[in-house]
């Protein structure tokens, strides 16, 4: 008993100001380049409108399947629009898809967590067997079943997200919940008045918090995936917009004479998801150790 | 409680679960905007034929009554009818059903040839050079798209030497075979990442146990350490993560039956979602959802069996 109280202490990792050094000090390689390649992924997003040589969308069909030249760094698609272009404006569509499709679930995910392990008694029960069900679904198949449910398009992407990775984040948060309350500093703490939402916030949350992040670094990863992939199927976002899945799917029918369209968001895809899985790597190396 | 009264226990709390499965695929119907009595009618349809199909249907009894039915269908195995091709929906899963199944099996063997020997070899020379070299290799792999990884075989490997098809099933078992080749490395491929990295873990686990250290105390080392203490501790975490797999493998399955035009499961999965084909939708959905409890089912019940350690909470 005594053991897992020490534990708890010590067992959340929090950044303060001042704690800033000694954190960049401690963290891996590996976090580190994880970082770069996010952050200047994200950098060429934001900077894409400006960067892009030639606007994503203009047709060019004189010029199209073109091979990748000094005017077109990655050639040109079938309907002659420079492929560079689009992939970078790609990347707006497919970090903004990514961030909010694994922030979402986290904020719900906790939210319905915190209510579940708060309330207790039923409301507990019904909302962890809602869960079950939940999870008895293969993660993408659910999904694609809501998608196709709701009707296409980003907003529906987000929503389907939100109602079916929730369920990780709310187990995290509950079993915390639970674990914490026969905590000696918990009885303590409740002892002296001070009501139930405040211990969820002073000592649930930052036990919690780490673990999350790490969840959300790679469901970031998993929700770009899993939009390609919805594009790919012809779930994703309607064209015209340029996604990487839907760029791979337009290159399939000219595999032949021109790969580079199915090699170049692949690879595009590839480098970004590299980074976000050594990213969360590298934060899951520094709080198990 | 026994092992048999586990089994009779896990078997038991299967049962609601499945019954809330059926009720969210259900609930899938009634979200979706748009009248399913005008789309079975047809858009030329007049309104009192519609109203007639939309009786046919059950569409005007209350929504108990309509889950009651639905539940007791899928109970006798009715699936309902496609809105499309107006046949059970069970014929249409049961005629996809042969080449899904060749690239399951497929892409089971590949992952497993990769994954097992790499996975273990890792954990065996942990930290070293290999171990690292895996581990990056396997990081990586997480991120590529299967279907992207399908698309550059047909790039690099199908469309220069002309060996493989480059989509489709064939007609006969040989030619099955041989158009499965590249699907089934694809889906080893994708798999094999995750399955690398479990085992590596498992395996360090298994190799830091005592028994594993009186086996090098007595002087085993090598394949033979593998073999006799190691392989054998590790076969029922294996069997745990192949169900947990499973989920991943029926969306990889989906995403490269598109990739390579096979007329399995979850080419018409996609396909009902084309056409907008609710019945075919709710069915392949629920289909693979049974699929998924059923192997956790039998995972959990495997593992009782051949494990005495294994012990049951709650």
């Amino acid at each position: 008993m005594t053991a897992s109280v020490t534990e708890t202490v010590e067992a959340a990792p929090r950044l303060r100001p001042r704690a800033w050094t000694a954190w960049t000090a401690q963290m891996s390689a590996k976090f580190w380049v994880g970082a770069v390649i996010v952050a200047v992924y994200i950098l060429l997003a934001l900077l894409a409108p400006v960067i892009a040589p030639h606007d994503p969308n203009s047709q060019d069909v004189v010029n199209r399947l073109a091979d990748p030249s000094w005017d077109h760094l990655a050639g040109t698609d079938e309907l002659g629009r420079d492929v560079f272009s689009r992939l970078l404006h790609a990347a707006r569509v497919d970090l903004t898809v990514g961030f909010l499709g694994a922030l979402l679930p986290l904020l719900v995910g906790t939210a319905i967590g915190a209510l579940a392990g708060y309330i207790g008694g039923w409301v507990d029960a019904v909302i962890m067997r809602v869960a079950d069900v939940v999870q008895a679904f293969p993660p993408y198949i659910l999904m694609i079943a809501l998608v196709f449910a709701l009707g296409q398009g980003a907003g529906t992407i987000l929503l389907a997200f939100a109602l079916t990775v929730w369920v990780i984040y709310a187990r995290l948060i509950r079993d915390e919940i639970l674990r914490v309350r026969g905590l000696d500093y918990v009885h303590a703490a409740r002892a002296s008045g001070i009501p139930r939402w405040r211990i969820i916030v002073r000592h649930v949350l930052p036990n919690t918090m780490s673990q999350s992040l790490v969840y959300f670094t790679t469901d970031i990863l998993f929700a770009i995936l899993a939009l390609a992939a919805f594009s790919f199927i012809g779930l994703g976002i309607p064209p015209p917009t340029a996604e990487w899945g839907a760029m791979i799917e337009g290159g399939k029918e000219f595999l032949r004479d021109s790969w580079w369209l199915t090699a170049s968001p692949g690879i595009a895809l590839s480098i970004l998801g590299l980074g976000f899985m050594l990213l969360g790597d590298g934060l899951d190396d520094w709080l198990s150790r | 409680m026994g092992r048999y009264g586990f089994v009779a226990k896990r078997l038991a709390v299967s049962v609601p679960l499945l019954m809330g499965v059926v009720f969210l695929v259900f609930l899938l119907l009634k979200v979706t905007p748009g009248d399913p009595a005008r789309v079975v009618a047809g858009l030329r349809a007049s309104d009192a034929d519609v109203a007639e199909v939309r009786q046919e249907l059950g569409l005007d009894d209350p929504v108990v009554v309509q889950y009651g039915k639905y539940l007791g269908g899928v109970v006798q195995g009715d699936f309902g009818y496609s809105f499309k091709s107006r046949q059970p929906v069970t014929s249409l899963i049961g005629d996809r059903l042969e080449p899904s199944v060749w690239l399951i099996a497929g892409g089971l063997l590949v992952s497993l040839a990769i994954a097992l020997p790499l996975g273990i070899w890792a954990a065996y020379r942990r930290d070293g050079l290999a171990d690292q070299l895996i581990r990056g290799l396997s990081l990586l792999g997480v991120t590529l798209p299967a279907f992207w990884v399908g698309l550059m075989l047909i790039i690099l490997v199908a469309l220069p030497t002309g060996w493989f098809p480059t989509g489709g099933f064939g007609d006969s078992a040989a030619s099955h075979l041989h158009h499965i080749v590249l699907p089934s490395a694809t889906l080893g491929v994708s798999m094999a990442p995750v399955l690398i990295r479990s085992l590596r873990s498992s395996t360090n686990r298994v190799l830091e146990s005592d028994y594993v250290q009186l086996g090098r105390s007595i002087g085993s080392s090598g394949v033979g350490l593998i073999r006799r203490f190691v392989a054998r501790n590790t076969v029922s975490s294996m069997i745990t993560l192949l169900a947990i797999e499973t989920s991943f493998l029926l969306f990889g399955m989906l995403v490269i039956e598109t990739t390579f035009s096979i007329p399995g499961l979850g080419q018409g999965m996609v396909l009902a979602a084309s056409q907008r084909d609710f019945p075919a939708i709710q069915g392949y959905t629920l289909l693979f959802a049974i699929v998924v409890v059923g192997v956790y089912l039998v995972a959990d019940v495997i593992n009782t069996l051949i494990d005495p350690r294994v012990e049951i909470s709650g």
